[in-house]
């Protein structure tokens, strides 16, 4: 009993700030909610009619759900590749040169998601952007070309914009697991004649596998949910339909539609479509290692 | 700790009935205001001026809370649904329908007829607030959008405003061999509005009822061949950009204070935001009427702002003082004055449409001889937030679809929406 009483005042934290919104877009998923029903508070249940018209929607699988999950994919192997990579730069600077550049990557951390994205769609700008005039200037470009137009550059982007923004808390991450790999194992590997790679693969990956656990399922759940930074590139918020997510699609279907049923049965998908791939990704992590 | 809540949530319940137990004077009462702000000029020092006035006419303190248009939409949705909406906000036009037919707006019939003031109003801008009957919003001030153009630059090269949409073509030809570093007429991806004048300058209609049934004109002869001059002027003229491809008219305003566009479409209220952001355009700047095909005049979308009075306020005469101070008389005419809108009194509008200041003088001629609203439905707000039409123009510029087909589906999705699922 005692856990338990000590449990509860985090609990009852917990229930109010997560479990009651959570519960609340469950059932409101379930029902045709529009402005009416929120200025009136009455309840409008409709079955599951909400969903059928998602899973019947042709945009969900020809637009929204190859985006979302193509998207996440590649910003999850982006950001995973290049902050190991990072890390392991780090492990091989002395402790001035690990501080400079950990502090530089830091503030890419740091920095806002909103202030990234808009700092990205000025260096694309079709028409004074800096990526754009690079490539005019060099020949490759005969004239301006809108970045923002096509699915493919769109995401490209928002690709580096993601991968900008998410590589520094996996850098971090594994450069701490990286310390505490043992340092005797890696001098007799090097001994024995195991070049860079092999003693990566074979002594530091296992080690930091709980690590790179942690950092791919947080990763996964960023990019799959990622929202401002599409929503706030030119074309994203609507005007361009073949670049929406989940995550635009059922904020564009809430709030500027004001089709809250529709919108939170799209945010339910979302979130049972992440429940699936971490408990598969941490079941087969746990599976391994036994 | 949820039954500190509740006692918190008793206490303040118990406060705000306190507060609202006398109805005797304003002495102390604070009126909670939302206005929009984004296009506009900067209105910071207009609303002191109403704070101290309407402290000295009611004894009330004004909160003033500047909201951007961009996020006013979703702004007003949550306040809603959390019971938190002010006491009163400036709701545009396309809105206003929308927050009645949610029950959140209260009417303002009575005021308006004790005030004397029901056969005052703009027209256009009273039948956009009005539902069922009924009006929610008070015609505040209008605004209507016409070419803005470098008076300079055409001096320099001798050209004139057109008057046909061949010279239109004429002109932006002519700007773009001269000054080739220019956007001769920016056709921008992300806005409906401008891109309206050439589906309506054809005579074609955005959407008409017929017996309770709405059909979309969009994928008319007329609508396409407009349409099709429009998107033209960039895909085979090249008088736009690459850029403007994804932009929106705070994009094409941007754009024209840094001095990048000799014309470009723009609302009356862009003549002093121009000014305040690059003062060295100061006498350099006109406006005409957008043209129409051969001759005359292309309507132009007359969009406009109400104030209205939530439902839920439990300060309604109040409210409706600070209302009536602002759409009417003095400080109406000035906030028409400084911003170069047109006021929402008709009496008011009469004299600024007289005007021969050539700053307002050619919007004022857009206005009365072709001046137009979107259709008056609750569902246009749907097709608006959906940004059907500029889905529909961004393809044709992207080069995703001809205009035949863009049109055809946009014509589809207006139908579905104003006629309901």
């Amino acid at each position: 009993m005692r856990p338990w009483l000590l449990l509860a005042p985090s609990l009852v934290v917990l229930a109010v700030l997560l479990l009651w919104p959570l519960a609340r877009v469950a059932l409101i998923s379930f029902q045709d909610y529009g402005l009416r029903e929120i200025v009136s508070g009455r309840t409008n249940y409709i079955g599951a009619a909400n969903y059928l018209e998602v899973f019947r929607d042709p945009q969900l699988w020809r637009v929204v759900l190859p985006n979302t999950l193509g998207f996440a994919v590649a910003a999850v192997a982006g950001t995973v590749l290049l902050g190991t990579l990072v890390a392991l730069l780090l492990t091989t600077l002395n402790r001035l040169w690990r501080t400079v550049v950990s502090s530089a990557i830091m503030v890419a951390w740091a920095m806002p998601a909103v202030t990234g994205t808009y700092v990205w769609v000025w260096i694309f700008d079709a028409d004074n952007g800096l990526v754009g005039q690079l490539l005019q200037g060099l020949g490759i470009l005969d004239e301006p070309h809108n970045w923002f137009t096509d699915r493919w550059s769109f995401y490209a982007v928002v690709l580096v914009n993601v991968i900008h923004h998410g590589f520094p808390f996996v850098a971090i991450t594994v450069l701490a697991g990286l310390l505490g790999v043992s340092k005797e194992m890696l001098e007799a590997a090097t001994v024995d004649g195991a070049g860079s790679i092999r003693r990566f693969f074979s002594i530091t990956f296992p080690t930091l596998r709980p690590v790179f656990a942690v950092v791919v399922i947080l990763s996964t759940i960023w990019d799959f949910k990622v929202f401002a930074q599409i929503y706030l590139m030119p074309g994203g918020s609507g005007s361009n339909r073949s670049v929406f997510n989940l995550g635009v699609w059922s904020y564009v279907e809430s709030f500027a539609q004001n089709r809250y049923g529709f919108g939170s049965a799209i945010a339910v998908l979302l979130t049972v479509l992440l429940l699936i791939i971490s408990v598969v990704y941490v079941r087969t992590l746990f599976k391994e290692e036994k | 700790m949820k039954r500190s809540m509740a006692v918190t949530a008793v206490a303040a319940l118990a406060l705000t009935a306190c507060g609202n137990g006398d109805g005797s004077g304003a002495e102390g009462e604070t009126l909670s205001v939302w206005i929009m702000e984004g296009t506009n000029p900067d209105a910071g020092e207009f609303f002191e001026d109403v704070k101290a006035d309407f402290k000295k006419e009611t004894g009330a303190t004004l909160d003033v809370e500047f909201v951007q248009w961009a996020d006013a939409h979703d702004k007003f949705v949550t306040s809603i649904a959390g019971n938190t909406t002010p006491d009163v906000a400036e709701t545009g036009t396309t809105w206003t329908a929308e927050f009645a037919d949610a029950g959140a707006l209260a009417p303002l019939d009575e005021q308006v007829q004790d005030a004397g003031l029901k056969d005052d109003l703009v027209e256009g801008l009273a039948e956009a607030g009005t539902l069922d009957d009924t009006l929610y919003g008070m015609p505040w001030y209008a605004g209507v959008r016409s070419v803005v153009y470098r008076t300079d630059i055409f001096e320099e090269l001798g050209l004139e405003p057109p008057t046909t949409w061949d010279e239109l073509l004429e002109t932006g030809l002519a700007l773009e061999s001269a000054k080739p570093e220019l956007t001769p007429f920016a056709v921008p991806g992300d806005s409906a509005n401008l891109a309206y004048p050439f589906i309506w300058g054809n005579g074609a209609e955005l959407a008409t009822q017929d017996g309770g049934k709405w059909t979309s004109g969009l994928d008319s002869p007329e609508a396409r061949e407009g349409l099709q001059f429009y998107t033209d002027l960039a895909l085979t003229h090249g008088l736009s950009s690459a850029g403007a491809t994804t932009w929106n008219e705070k994009d094409v305003l941007d754009n024209f204070v840094k001095g990048n566009l000799p014309m470009a479409t723009m609302g009356s209220w862009a003549m002093p935001t121009i000014l305040e952001q690059n003062p060295d355009l100061e006498g350099k700047i006109g406006a005409f009427p957008i043209p129409g095909p051969d001759g005359g005049y292309s309507p132009s979308f007359l969009g406009g702002s109400h104030l209205s009075v939530f439902e839920a306020s439990k300060k309604q005469e109040l409210a409706w003082e600070f209302v009536e101070m602002m759409t009417t008389g003095d400080k109406a005419a000035e906030w028409a004055e400084q911003t170069n809108y047109f006021p929402g009194q008709a009496s008011l509008l009469e004299k600024s449409t007289g005007s021969e200041d050539p700053m307002v003088a050619p919007f004022a001629t857009q206005m009365v001889e072709a001046g137009a609203a979107v259709p008056v439905a609750p569902g246009w707000g749907a097709v608006e937030a959906k940004k059907t039409l500029p889905a529909m123009i961004q393809s044709i510029l992207a080069g995703d679809k001809s205009v035949d087909e863009a049109t055809a589906d946009a014509a589809a999705e207006i139908e579905e929406l104003l006629n309901g699922k």
